[in-house]
């Protein structure tokens, strides 16, 4: 079942990381968010791959969103 | 009988006792992969240390179900010894006695053993391995009216002397406010589990299906609840940990936290300090190598280090001395404070100063969380409890600002007007009410709408800003004590804490503040 990647805090995509099929480890990367002056990372919760991206540099997520899914 | 006899008999009825709930009982506390109680007792205390009070109490229940029932101890192992040397007084629940369930006697003993800790000044540890209340007992108004003194009786313990909660079983109702009222609350991983209401209540009362993992496992209570400290993968880690905790506190409030030498330097300059913060004031680093690098031998008791992890706080040595470690840990929320981080923070300040451990604050935050989530958790409230915490602490504060000291956020974490004892920062530092970005926007909101090119302007704004916030600025004034090359943090820290030793301060008198939970 595919694993959902979720923002821990409300900020600004600074920069989306990984790619569609990318094969990422648990704690890797996703995506960097900006918020409280910092870059913060938004991790993989889970070894798999990245099935999709749901976000774009400079979109503004909430926390709690879904910024990736994970196979 | 004579007196041989009479010793013969003592000893025949120490050999039953000894027995606990019987061999099947035993087996299957073994399957359970749980020591039993006695074993567990063995390796808290000292060889030949042990004294057990209350070993040939038994039930008294006339309920019908309780007739020819033996109890052995009646469920629960209590008295005192030395652990690691020094006094301690417990309570242990047998788990193969009626599945440990707290009866009218053994509850009697515990009384008993709370009175003995209270009145001589010795730390209490529960072990904890209980159904809850014995409910053939307990069943009606006759008792349970009567009851509950033993929560009352635990607050009036609490802040006199260390209260250690161990959770090496089930721990429902009766016993789950034990840990509750507790000050350090260590879990065994797969066997231990509590809950206000266990799964059958649970059922019963509002329907839901759950198994004990779910509902009040170790990974529920050091990840997501935060109401224990630390998972521990067995039972012998788990004693481990009681001892190791115990010895960083004072056996009571009346007395200093005792002093462990060891053979750190004290002027130990750690070079590979100046490498841990990252040259962009954007980046996250982890805190842990701070604190590991500063301390006596790299040891650092983490408490709760699943639970809000976007502030670390534990235990841990300078020079000998106990000291309870407060820092922003930019890995997780950038280091932003948030209400589970400001609840974290001030019950482990609460906790030190109560026993006289002080504090040391490793600074780098960006503020506290802002945004309409965090208003409706109550960001207000509960960033209030770690401003009370922290002003109210009375012994000695040593802050280090390693990067970001930004807002209320370096208020909390004991900013100069909240009467540290040495307040220093590292050449990193940035303190002001606000980042850059934010004072900016807000200041120069006209100005940057009205320039030709809005963004240059901005950027411009921001770069001055960033000028004011260099810590030679707060050091000019004479706001922090000094700025100071992080290959000195070790030495200057302990030094601070000689000046401190001799700390008073004198509030004026009151019943108690108004505690804002």
């Amino acid at each position: 079942m595919a694993e959902e990647v979720r923002a821990h805090i409300t900020g600004v995509v600074f920069q989306v990381i990984a790619s569609v099929g990318d094969r990422v480890g648990a704690g890797d990367p996703i995506v960097i968010l900006e918020s409280m002056k910092m870059e913060i990372p938004v991790e993989a919760p889970r070894a798999g791959v990245v099935q999709t991206l749901r976000v774009s540099e400079g979109q503004t997520v909430q926390e709690g969103d879904v910024v990736a899914l994970l196979d | 009988m004579g007196m041989r006899d009479l010793v013969e008999d003592l000893a025949r009825r120490r050999t039953r006792i000894a027995e606990l709930g019987g061999p099947e009982a035993v087996a299957r506390q073994r399957e359970a992969g749980k020591l039993t109680v006695r074993e567990r007792l063995a390796r808290l205390f000292d060889a030949g240390s042990f004294v057990e009070v209350g070993a040939h109490a038994t039930h008294h229940s006339d309920h019908p179900s309780m007739a020819g029932r033996q109890t052995p101890a009646d469920g629960v192992v209590t008295g005192f010894g030395r652990a690691d040397g020094r006094l301690a007084c417990v309570i242990a629940y047998d788990f193969t006695v009626m599945a440990g369930s707290m009866g009218r006697t053994g509850e009697q003993k515990c009384a008993r053993i709370r009175e003995m800790a209270l009145t001589k000044r010795v730390p209490l540890v529960w072990l904890i391995d209980s159904a809850g209340a014995r409910i053939q007992e307990a069943a009606g108004g006759g008792w349970f009216a009567a009851s509950g003194y033993l929560f009352r009786e635990e607050v009036v313990l609490s802040g006199v002397v260390p209260l250690v909660a161990a959770m090496m079983g089930p721990g429902a109702a009766g016993t789950a406010y034990i840990p509750g009222l507790a000050d350090f609350v260590p879990m065994v991983k797969g066997t231990s589990h509590m809950a206000l209401g266990g799964p059958p209540l649970v059922k019963a009362v509002v329907g839901e299906d759950v198994d004990p993992e779910e509902l009040g496992g170790s990974r529920v209570h050091t990840e997501i609840s935060g109401v224990a400290d630390l998972e521990v993968p067995d039972d012998e880690a788990c004693l481990r940990v009681v001892k190791d905790y115990l010895s960083y506190f004072p056996s009571s409030n009346l007395e200093a936290p005792p002093h462990v030498p060891g053979d750190d330097p004290v002027d130990r300059r750690e070079e590979t300090l100046l490498d841990v913060v990252p040259e962009s004031p954007r980046r996250a680093y982890d805190m842990h190598r701070v604190i590991e690098r500063v301390v006596d031998g790299g040891r650092f008791l983490e408490l709760k280090p699943a639970w809000a992890k976007n502030i670390l706080v534990g235990l841990a040595r300078l020079g000998g001395h106990s000291v309870g470690i407060v820092a922003n840990q930019p890995l997780h929320l950038g280091g932003a404070l948030d209400v589970n981080a400001a609840d974290k923070a001030a019950r482990f300040v609460t906790l030190c100063d109560a026993f006289g451990i002080p504090l040391v604050f490793l600074q780098d935050v960006p503020g506290f969380l802002v945004g309409s989530k965090v208003e409706r958790e109550g960001i207000i409230r509960h960033g209030a409890k770690m401003l009370y915490a922290v002003a109210e602490a009375t012994v000695p504060k040593l802050t280090v600002i390693v990067r970001k000291a930004y807002g209320a956020g370096y208020y909390v974490m004991c900013g100069r007007a909240y009467e540290p004892d040495l307040i220093v920062a590292w050449p990193t530092a940035e303190i002001s009410v606000m980042g850059p970005e934010g004072a900016v926007n807000i200041i120069f909101r006209k100005q940057i709408a009205g320039a030709s090119d809005p963004e240059a302007e901005r950027r411009r704004l921001i770069e001055e800003f960033r000028r004011l916030i260099d810590p030679y600025v707060a050091a000019g004034h004479a706001h922090v004590d000094d700025v100071i090359d992080p290959r000195e943090t070790r030495g200057v820290l302990i030094r601070g804490l000689e000046l401190a030793r001799g700390k008073r301060i004198e509030r004026p008198w009151k019943k108690h503040g108004v505690m804002p939970v």
